[in-house]
Parts: structure tokens; sequence; C-alpha cells
């Protein structure tokens, strides 16, 4: 009895409320989840046990191969260009003075924006009769007459662009503010050695904003499994299936063709990644590795 | 009453807040828990008191004015603000209702996003709406199948609802000989075309294949797209013209034929139906070009097709208010017309039947007997189900009812009149089709519109799309999971 009145018990009846809410609301559906895709639920009527049925009928599913393989895509391609981008963004807004703040919130508010919006913005862009394309055509250029998002060959790499285009605002800041706190005697000593700007990144700025970066590595790597609200709005995986995620794919076959146990399993894949590339982080840290 | 329920939560949630935190300290200090009065001043006991009687006097009236409240009906609806949809129910339906009668209070309650998913969890937790509405049939076999909506069966004998209701959407509602769903919203599929250009260029509405695809070269040699439609924001826009050409090429006959098991989707008539889909859409009949089509919204028919960029409008009857809208502010005439038959099995020129929305009543509903009769008084007067539908542009809650002429009013639109009387003579006789999005069962439904973009991109042959597709109508059968078709 004393035990459950002591003050280390006491803080856990103060967050009870918050625990039940955080089962409630996420332990309790993902459990349900995991057991859900060893079943034929359509969302409706009786439950029914399959076994591994549903995995196996995913391996075969030539839409979730597709998936995948976008999905690795994307995680390439946010692994490079918004990384690059915002890192030269970062490091060049520290050398400005005035007006810095207007620029930060010129980078950030894409971020800031809701996704909607952002979709719309970019639909409108990407338009063949009133966008970009259809302004140079107006002028006797031929650039963009049609729409990058209703293309096989460039749909996903459009999406990717935009959903790109309002992430890289969110890493510029938290890149400047890992930047910020590079100690200055280290860049005056570099300036003292002669170092150009290129070679003050390299040794000074990018070695102590290191924990930031990996940082940033592994959040891209597992959002980009549950990359969804870009591609649903844009494309919704087409045109046929070439901007497909995983993510989208299990919403369509949960929602629209009531498969809820084979949405399951697609969520359960998707859980198992995420959970190796976070482990994968984790054993580097343990093994020394400096990330 | 809502801000009475309220205060005796919050009144009772601080007494928990109270004890909870009081019971922690007292406990632990060795305290007795009962003996609150021990650790208050004076003051703070004679506050406390006040503070109970005012909340004990709100507790009993509250209780007393809910033993002579109205049987309260809860009707779950989506939500179009932006369309009307949420303002018109809400003045035409529950406030007219309410006065109505002193018996029952309808609550209309409109929820954002997808209604189908909040509802499904709703009833799945036992709860829910008295009324459900749902997207259509293939919803509605699913909550039959779990149990989840109750049998109007008796209701509709009681109120002679097989007699108001035109047959084939009646039929649509019927699960095991009885019926579960009520179509709040019917639709087809139609035509809107330029009639001034149509005039000034002497150009006829095909009435044949040869006709259609002479007339569309006609339009593209004056610069024009022949037909504007796409599906950029709805991509199951492609279902609508899988169920053209299956409805006016392969013919309505053979439809009911597939949909009824007697004939398969792979039959020679299906695959040419496709091929020449698949032929004309990569020949841009629609918005010019197949990139084009997946581009172009909702925004652009109207814009594209009363600025002569487009000669015609392939839509549904959802379609009819922003027509007219477009329209009233040029000088050019819209005309709408049946689809032309494309093949030698499409019959005569006939609607394509669909469900757009239906209501049921809840299995769990503490007051069905009020509920249906919540849904007998919307359509018990045909006059206000018209200035309920002519008010949201005639797009929504097109109640499929035998109408004539002297159910519309004198400012109602003439092509809408036209419409409504056409629909009931042609369908009356027998000419009809079906959509996909009201017949067919939910996986092949989907099927249709995903993997059409396949086709077109040539990653798989039509035989195969019609393969996959008869695999998950064989799927459906074995399930017992179709959408009933009435007999022709």
């Amino acid at each position: 009895m004393n035990i459950f009145l002591s003050s280390n018990f006491i803080k856990w009846y103060f967050l009870l409320p918050v625990l039940i809410i955080h089962f409630l609301v996420i332990i309790f559906p993902s459990l349900t989840s995991l057991i859900l895709c060893f079943t034929d639920w359509n969302g409706f009527g009786t439950i029914n046990f399959v076994g591994l049925e549903n995995f196996r009928e995913l391996f075969d599913d030539r839409v979730f191969k597709k998936s995948l393989k976008h999905n690795l895509i994307w995680t390439i391609l946010f692994l490079t260009i918004p990384i690059a981008v915002a890192l030269l963004g970062a490091y060049l807004l520290t050398g400005v003075k005035r007006f810095q703040l207007f620029y930060r919130f010129i980078f950030f508010f894409p971020y800031i924006l809701a996704s909607v919006v952002n979709c719309l913005i970019w639909k409108y862009l990407f338009h063949p009769m009133h966008g970009i394309g259809a302004y140079f055509s107006s002028l006797g250029f031929d650039f963009l007459t049609t729409s990058p998002l209703t293309n096989k060959s460039t749909s996903l790499y459009a999406v990717a662009w935009v959903d790109g285009w309002h992430f890289w605002g969110f890493l510029v800041v938290i890149y400047i503010t890992a930047m910020y706190q590079v100690d200055e005697s280290l860049y005056e000593a570099a300036d003292i050695e002669g170092a150009t700007k290129w070679q003050k990144f390299r040794h000074v700025t990018f070695p102590m904003i290191r924990p930031t970066f990996f940082f940033s590595i592994l959040i891209i790597i597992i959002w980009s499994v549950p990359a969804f609200d870009y591609v649903h709005m844009l494309t919704n995986g087409g045109p046929a299936y070439s901007s497909e995620v995983l993510a989208n794919f299990l919403y369509y076959e949960a929602f629209y063709q009531m498969k809820v146990g084979y949405a399951s399993s697609i969520g359960a894949l998707m859980f198992v990644y995420v959970f190796l590339v976070t482990g994968l982080f984790g054993l580097f840290r343990y093994l020394g590795w400096d990330l | 009453m809502a801000i009475c329920k309220i205060l005796i939560i919050l009144w009772y949630a601080f007494n928990l807040i109270i004890v909870f935190f009081y019971s922690i300290i007292k406990v632990k200090k060795k305290w007795d828990v009962l003996k609150l009065s021990k650790i208050l001043t004076e003051e703070e006991k004679l506050y406390l008191k006040y503070f109970k009687i005012i909340f004990t006097v709100i507790l009993f009236f509250s209780y007393t004015s809910s033993l002579s409240a109205k049987t309260k009906i809860t009707w779950w609806n989506y939500s179009d603000e932006g369309g009307g949809l949420d303002s018109n129910l809400r003045e035409l339906v529950q406030d007219k209702f309410n006065a109505s009668q002193n018996e029952i209070e309808l609550e209309i309650v409109f929820k954002d996003g997808n209604i189908n998913d909040n509802t499904r969890t709703a009833l799945l937790a036992g709860v829910g709406p008295d009324i459900i509405t749902s997207s259509g049939s293939s919803y509605v076999k699913a909550y039959h199948d779990a149990g989840l909506l109750l049998s109007l069966e008796k209701y509709s004998k009681e109120y002679g609802w097989k007699d108001i209701i035109l047959p084939w959407a009646y039929n649509t509602g019927v699960f095991d000989g009885e019926f579960y769903s009520f179509p709040s919203n019917y639709e087809t599929m139609l035509y809107f075309y330029n009639k001034t250009l149509f005039e000034e260029n002497g150009w006829k509405l095909p009435t044949n294949l040869k006709e259609y695809e002479a007339l569309v070269q006609e339009i593209r040699s004056k610069g024009m797209n022949a037909f504007v439609y796409g599906s950029s924001g709805w991509q199951p826009t492609h279902e609508h013209l899988v169920g053209n050409y299956f409805n006016t090429y392969a013919g309505p006959e053979n439809v009911y034929k597939a949909l009824t098991g007697e004939k398969k989707w792979t039959d020679p008539i299906f695959v040419e139906s496709i091929e020449l889909l698949k032929k004309h859409m990569l020949d841009g009949y629609w918005s010019g070009s197949l990139e084009n089509y997946y581009a172009i919204g909702w925004d652009d028919y109207f814009s594209q097709l009363t600025t002569r960029k487009a000669a015609m409008l392939p839509i549904g009857t959802w379609g009819f208010g922003d027509t007219i809208a477009g329209f009233s502010e040029i000088s050019d005439e819209f005309g709408w017309s049946k689809l032309p038959i494309l093949g030698n099995y499409g019959g005569n020129p006939n609607y394509q039947l669909s469900i757009g929305s239906t209501m049921s009543i809840n299995a769990a509903s503490k007051f069905p007997d009020e509920a249906a009769k919540v849904i007998n008084w919307m359509i018990s007067d045909k006059k206000r189900v018209v200035e309920l539908t002519k008010n949201l542009g005639f797009g929504n809650w097109l109640i499929p009812l035998k109408y004539d002429d002297k159910d519309f009013s004198e400012d109602i639109h003439p092509s809408m009149r036209d419409f409504f009387i056409d629909f009931s003579e042609t369908t009356g006789k027998g000419d009809y089709g079906y959509t996909t999005w009201t017949f067919y069962p939910a996986e092949a439904g989907s099927h249709v519109w995903k993997e059409m973009e396949v086709v077109w991109a040539g990653d798989i042959s039509v035989m195969e799309y019609l393969e996959e597709q008869q695999k998950l109508w064989d799927k459906a059968r074995s399930k017992n999971a179709l959408i009933p078709v009435g007999k022709r």
C-alpha cells in the first residue's frame, strides 16, 4: 500500500489520463490493426482468421510491388534534394544580417500552409490551360504544355517536388538552429587559417551539426513510409499507379475495396520497416557510432 | 437543454476533481476522506454550500424538463456548405418538419469528410444516428449483411412507399426480400451541349457510332475540343465513361446479363466496348488528350463549355445546376440529350440508373417509428421534394419519385422539367441501363475506375482488365455480396 502512495507512484496518477487517451487512440488501434492483418475483415461483418493469406496475396500484388518501389524512390529523393537545398539555404541565411527573419519566414511559409492549399496552388500552376505552361505557350515557348502530374514518367517526381517544396523549409529551420549553436571561436580560428566559405562549412559547420543532420536523415526515412496526403490529393496514385505509394494503396484497399484485413497487412509491413530502421539507428548508436 | 447538461457534467467533473486530489493528499497524510469539512474554512464551506444549491436546482429543472421533451431523432448527412446543402436541409427539412408537429424533434448533423467512415465507426460501436446516410447500395449491402440496418418493410407497407418510389430505385434497397434503404438521390448520365454553337455550324446530335466519330472530327477541325471532361480531383470519373460505353455499345440487356451472371464480362461485346473507349480516349476525344483529361476538373467543365473551347460535356445530372448557371450569363443556349447509341446491341436511347445516396434506419435506433415518420414526411409532398432539389441546383436530393407535370412549380427551368418527365417516361418503358457505382459490388466497382488508367497506359490489355473484373464478380457472387438488380 505504501508503495502506491510513494512520490514515484503519485507521478503516474497524474500521467494516467494522458496514458489512457494514448492507449485508446494509439496503442489499442495499432494492436488491433496488427491482429486484423491475419483476417479477411471488410470493416462491417464477421471477422474470419485467414492466417498469412493476406501477406501471400500482397507479395503477388503488382500494385504493392510498384508502391514499395515508389516509396524507396521517394526516400532517396527526400534524402537528397530537400537536404541539399536546406543545408545551402540555412548556411547562406546564417551569413545574412538584415531581414534574416523575413527570409526564414519565406522558407518556412510553405510548411505552415495546409497541404490542401499547397496542392491546389501547384495543381493550378501545372494546369495545361491556365498554368505556367499556358503562360509560356502564349509567349511562344513550349514549356510544361502538359501537367507533369498527369504524365506516367513524371507524376511521382512532380508530387515529390511539391511535397519537397513544402518540406525543405522545416529542414532549413532545424539546420539553422543547429548552426547557431556552433561556437563562433571555431569560425574565427578558421578565418585566421584562411579557410574559404566551403572549407568552413565542410570542416566546422557540418561536423558540429552532425547530430542534427543524422536526426533529419532518420526522420526523413521514417516519414517517407507513411507519405500520403500529397500523393492522394495531387494524383491519387495515378496515372496508372505511376505515383502510387504504400499509404495511399492502404487507404484505397481499406476504404474503397473494403478489405480492411488486407490493408492492415500493408500497415503491418510499414510498421516493420520503420521499426527496423529505428532499430538500426539505435544499434549504430549503441556500437558507438557518432550519430 | 444542452447548456443544462453541460453544467451538470461540469458539476460532477468539478466534484470528481476535488475528491480525487483531496483523497490523494489525505490518504497520503492518513486523513479521513469523508471529513472534507475539517480542511475548509467557514467562508469556503459557505461558498461550497451555495455552489451545490445552485447546481442542484439546475439539475432538478433539467431533468423535469427532459420528461416533457420531444422524441429526438438524429440524422447524419454529409456536409456541403459551399453547395448550399447544409442550409437548405436545415431550413427546408429540419426546421419545417419540427414546425409541422409537436412529438418529434429532428436534428440533422452534418459530417465533414467521408460520411461513410463516420457512420461505419459509429454503427460498429453500437451507436450512431437514427437515420443513416450512405453513398450507395454497396454500403447498404455491407451494413445489411452486418445486421446494422432495420428492415423498413413494415413502414413501406404502412406508408405505401412502393407506390411512390420509382420501381427500379425501390428494388435497389431490397435485400433478402425486404426493403432496407431509401434512395435519397438519383442520377443518370447525359450530354450537355452548346445548342447555339451547334445551330451556327449545322451540327446534329449523333445517333450512331459513325455520326458520333464524324461529329467529333468536325468539331476538332474548328479548333475546339469535342468533349470537355476530366478526372482531376475525382479519379472515379473514369467509371462514368466505362458505364457510358457499356450501356451504349454493349447495350443494357447485355449489361443486365453480366450483372446477373448470365454473361461474363470477358464476352467479346464488352471487350469491343472498352477497346472503343480506349481508342477514343487515346484519340483525345475528352479535353484533347489523355494528359489533359487527367488535368481537367469540375471548374473547367462549365468554363470550357460556355466559352466555346468545347462543344459537349458528358456528365451526370449533377451538372444541371452549374450548366444552367453558366449559360444564364451568356447569350448562348444549352441543350441536353440522352447518350447516343454506339453499337448494334445498344437498343433505344436510355438513361443509366444510379442511386447517389441512400437513407436507412439504424437497427440500434430507440425510436424507429419516429425515424420512419421523418422519412415519410420528406417524400409525402412531391412539391417540397422538387423545391429542395431545385435549391440545390438539381445535383442533390433528386429523390426518385413518380413525378408528372403538376408536381413542378412555374419557376423550374424548362430543361429540368423536361428531364424529370422524360426520365420517368423513358425508364417506365424499360429503356434504362446500369451505372457501375450503383450496381457493382465494392471491389469490382472500384476496380473499374482504378484499373482503367492502366488500360489507357497500355500496361495491361483490355482482356486482362476484364478478366480481373470477372474474377472480382465471381468472388462477390461466392460471398453473396452482389447488389440487387430488379428484373427487366
